[in-house]
């Protein structure tokens, strides 16, 4: 196990900066969550971490070794595709075994090994099958076995569930989650599913268009975003915007009016999650207009018209408004989140 | 990341001793006949001697086989393009065991040898009486000139999302409008692949034109520079002049279209994604 | 589930490729059968005779060089040219500048038509002017008479049959790009060596083509070498050095107008080539198994 570093990383394909003066230190044993949208530079980082790409800049650290310049044979760390990559013509056992036999372990140790990492993925019984014979679930399982068994300094995974169906993927999470802790291994885990990242990750960052925007555990990412990008991001439905207004003292955000706060920079904006707007049928508040009711099982999205802005609430089952009724919208100033309109740093 | 920089020298050796022969083929149609070879390897011969050129097309009428070659190409070119593109097409649409029966069916036939089949195809043309006519020579094209590219066309229209044809068939289209209208706009690329495949074949079809070809008015170029070369065995700089002009035409043909034929595909499924 | 208009269009779809097949491929195939079994001129009407044709090709002298030739150049040539597919296929597989140049340059070769072939060998192997001398002889190696040396015509039917390797190289490199690339990433991580990724990955995912590949060029090896004997060394040096089978049927059927004897001789090569070919499979079947990873 080791530590992975990533000093002043800058990867670039030609014109296109994927990478960005990267900086990110992944303590040993911790399990470190890559998240942000599709060409974020996520899998880049990921994939320069392996060695199977080259920096443009900037070095790379596992444990005290420099590894920037050192093939990924030598640095020792183990790969999950998210297609599994398993070789479609050797066993179950033979994949696993693969890095093993590759660096010149005899057979029969081999086989000890390929075992033990087996069940602790709980797939020992398919060890004699082919790729083709076995389910989603059951490669995920076999790539993973493959990636423990050469316990390598670092285990990184690319998107491992995004082919699982959903409830596959729920499972797997748990079952990671499980054998993270029992390996203790560190882990650098690549998603473009927030919820994944906020489950599974000790520790979150999110990249954007080759920035890293925010590092930290999941409850200071979603309650502390740093800027507008993450606020929006994270959190599932996402955060409601609406540009900022000084109007007298207070401060108008679409349908809400906040009181005071007089120091504020000339152009905000102002967010507030689905979850902190409330939703009743009396007379205080912003009237809305009630477009769309989703029934989420245990909750209730509620999609609204105010005025000019469209609004989406998250409400308890038992909040059942008619379409096309009147209700009234209200916020907590606390609950809001206030952002430089220009740079999106979050302000305090 | 793989570098690819240690690809280059072998790479580039392999070409270079590939592209000999043809390099062979021009400079020495450009020798004056009759000298001494060079003592010393020379690039290019000097004088140049575009005189070669000019006999050779005056000792047998290249220009005329050259119109015949191209008779016999512009019918079996575009035929194949349709029967072979006809045939994929259904074979791809079929349900699993028609079509499995009729891939089994084409690799047989790629495999049976043309010569084992000169002597019957001839008497066939015989008793039909078509010998000493172009027809031998284009009858192939009518079931696509060879299985090969029934099946590269088979593959590819595999490679097509069923989707396509399913809403076409919803739309109305019966199998030859999806065939025209869905499909081949899609495999274009192999559309050319085949078109060209086809052509430097039956451009250098040697075999079928000398067993039926008897007028020396009806002759294709391998033909006339097969007679060219018994009217004067020796001069090999007229001979290898002959062969420029006959070869120039496929030659271009492939340089311009390769970009289509070599690209990054996989499992023959050029549809450009 | 066609509707029937849906099945006529198909039919008639198939319908010219069928009946080609039919016409052209298999009565022709059944045509050669019966024909082995008369003496036909093409004058007079075919006179049924047995298997006379049959006995006088297993005394025929010339016949018999003819298939030991075949089977000579079958032995050396289908490796020879699977081996330079393979090579090449390899080698340019991947993007990188000029690769497209390359390519071409491994397929112009197969592009040229077969006389004009036959006639630019003709005079690259010419022992006195021909540039391979010239070149042997300024590198101080040997010059052999390639036209009146027997072993060196066929040394020189094989060196002619390599370069036209174009449609294996297409087939092997369409499989290579096959495999993904994934797959290498994986053995890189690990830390699988090269040659250790190419026989257990790269050699047994495309074998099963390769295989076939193999088949086909062994059929296509016992013909690809007439334009050349006709053309180049004429059949010779004597006795017969470069007679083969293909031209052997031809010259009894087109030349001596014997065309129920070269049917048999037809029938005998098609047998050997379907006898060789089962040969492979069956080695490459017992091959397969020993070769776990």
């Amino acid at each position: 196990m080791a530590e992975l570093r990533f000093e002043g990383v800058r990867k670039d394909y030609g014109e296109v900066r994927a990478l960005r003066g990267f900086d990110l230190e992944v303590a040993d044993g911790e399990f470190l969550v890559l998240v942000g949208p599709s060409g974020c530079g996520k899998s880049t980082a990921l994939r320069t971490a392996a060695g199977l790409e080259e920096v443009t800049e900037g070095s790379i650290h596992i444990g005290d070794r420099n590894v920037t310049d050192v093939r990924p044979a030598e640095r020792n760390v183990s790969m999950v595709f998210q297609s599994y990559a398993l070789f479609p013509h050797l066993s179950v056992e033979e994949n696993i075994g693969f890095g093993l036999r590759a660096r010149g372990v005899k057979a029969g140790r081999a086989r000890v090994k390929v075992l033990e990492a087996a069940e602790l993925v709980g797939c020992e019984k398919l060890l004699d099958r082919k790729p083709f014979q076995l389910s989603g679930g059951e490669r995920q399982r076999v790539a993973l076995a493959r990636a423990l068994v050469r316990e390598p300094d670092v285990h990184l995974l690319d998107e491992p569930l995004s082919n699982l169906d959903a409830q596959l993927r729920v499972y797997m999470r748990a079952e990671l989650k499980k054998l993270h802790q029992s390996v203790g291994a560190t882990m650098v885990y690549v998603t473009h599913d927030q919820v994944e990242a906020l489950t599974l990750g000790d520790r979150v960052a999110v990249l954007n268009q080759g920035i890293l925007q925010q590092l930290g555990p999941p409850d200071d990412v979603y309650r502390r975003p740093a800027n507008r990008f993450v606020a929006g991001f994270i959190g599932s439905p996402a955060m409601n915007f609406f540009p900022g207004e000084r109007v007298d003292g207070s401060l108008h955000a679409g349908p809400f009016v906040f009181e005071g706060r007089p120091n504020l920079p000339e152009r905000v904006e102002v967010g507030v999650r689905p979850e902190h707007i409330q939703v009743d049928e009396g007379d205080e508040g912003a009237p809305a207009e009630v477009q769309v009711v989703e029934m989420a099982g245990n909750e209730t999205y509620l999609h609204l018209q105010a005025d000019k802005s469209l609004v989406l609430a998250r409400v308890g089952a038992d909040v059942r408004p008619e379409v096309g009724s009147t209700v009234r919208i209200r916020a907590n100033p606390a609950d809001a989140y206030l952002f430089d309109a220009e740079t999106g740093e979050t302000l305090t | 990341m793989k570098s690819n920089k240690w690809r280059h020298l072998p790479a580039a050796l392999l070409a270079v001793v590939f592209l000999l022969p043809l390099y062979f083929m021009l400079s020495g149609s450009l020798r004056q006949a009759g000298l001494p070879p060079p003592r010393t390897p020379e690039l290019l011969p000097s004088p140049l001697a575009w005189g070669n050129y000019e006999r050779a097309f005056e000792l047998v009428d290249l220009p005329r086989y050259t119109l015949n070659s191209l008779f016999v190409v512009a019918f079996a070119v575009p035929l194949t393009l349709l029967t072979a593109s006809w045939a994929g097409f259904a074979m791809a649409r079929l349900s699993r065991r028609p079509a499995g029966a009729l891939v089994a069916l084409s690799l047989i036939a790629l495999m049976v040898p043309l010569t084992a089949l000169l002597v019957p195809r001839f008497t066939i043309f015989k008793e039909l009486g078509l010998i000493n006519t172009y027809v031998p020579l284009i009858a192939p094209a009518i079931m696509g000139t060879s299985p090969f590219y029934v099946l590269l066309f088979y593959w590819s229209f595999k490679r097509i999302p069923p989707e396509l044809f399913e809403t076409a068939r919803l739309e109305g289209l019966g199998p030859l409008a999806t065939w025209w209208r869905v499909a081949m706009p899609l495999v274009r690329p192999v559309t050319v692949a085949v078109a060209v495949l086809c052509f430097v074949f039956t451009w250098g079809n040697f075999l079928d034109p000398l067993i039926y070809l008897f007028d020396q008015e009806k002759f294709t170029v391998p033909l006339g520079l097969r007679a060219l070369s018994t009217l004067d065995r020796t001069n090999f700089p007229l001979l290898l002049a002959g062969s420029v002009a006959a070869t120039a035409p496929v030659i271009l043909a492939f340089i311009y279209v390769q970009r289509y034929f070599l690209q990054e595909f996989r499992g023959a499924g050029w549809l450009g994604r | 589930m066609l509707r029937d208009r849906e099945r006529r269009e198909y039919a008639v779809m198939l319908a010219p490729y069928l009946i080609g097949i039919a016409v052209l491929i298999a009565i022709p195939a059944l045509v050669t059968f019966a024909l082995a079994l008369t003496e036909y001129d093409l004058i007079r009407s075919p006179r049924f005779v047995g298997l006379q044709n049959f006995r006088d090709l297993w005394d025929d002298e010339i016949f018999r060089t003819s298939v030991r030739n075949s089977l000579m150049f079958i032995l050396f040539a289908v490796p020879l040219r699977l081996l330079g597919a393979v090579a090449f296929a390899l080698l340019l597989h991947r993007k990188f500048r000029g690769v497209g140049a390359y390519r071409t340059s491994a397929y112009l070769p197969t592009v040229v038509p077969d006389v004009a072939y036959a006639l630019l060998w003709l005079w690259i192997i010419n022992p006195l002017y021909g540039p391979l001398n010239l070149a042997l002889d300024a590198i101080g190696g040997p010059t052999p008479s390639w036209l009146t040396d027997p072993r060196a015509a066929q040394w020189a039917v094989i060196i002619m049959s390599l370069f036209v390797i174009g449609e294996g190289f297409i087939v092997a490199m369409a499989t290579r790009q096959g495999i993904p690339g994934e797959l290498y990433e994986l053995g890189d991580v690990e830390g699988a060596s090269p040659l250790f990724m190419f026989w257990r990955l790269t050699l047994p995912l495309m074998a099963p083509t390769l295989l076939l590949l193999m088949f086909r060029d062994t059929i296509f090896s016992f013909q690809a070498n007439f334009v050349p004997a006709l053309l180049v060394t004429g059949g010779g040096p004597a006795p017969y050095a470069t007679t083969y089978l293909p031209l052997f049927i031809y010259r009894n059927g087109f030349e001596y107008l014997r065309y129920g004897y070269a049917s048999a001789a037809t029938l005998v090569m098609f047998g050997l080539t379907a006898l060789i070919v089962y040969l492979q499979w069956r080695i490459v079947k017992r091959w397969r198994h020993a070769f776990v990873v």
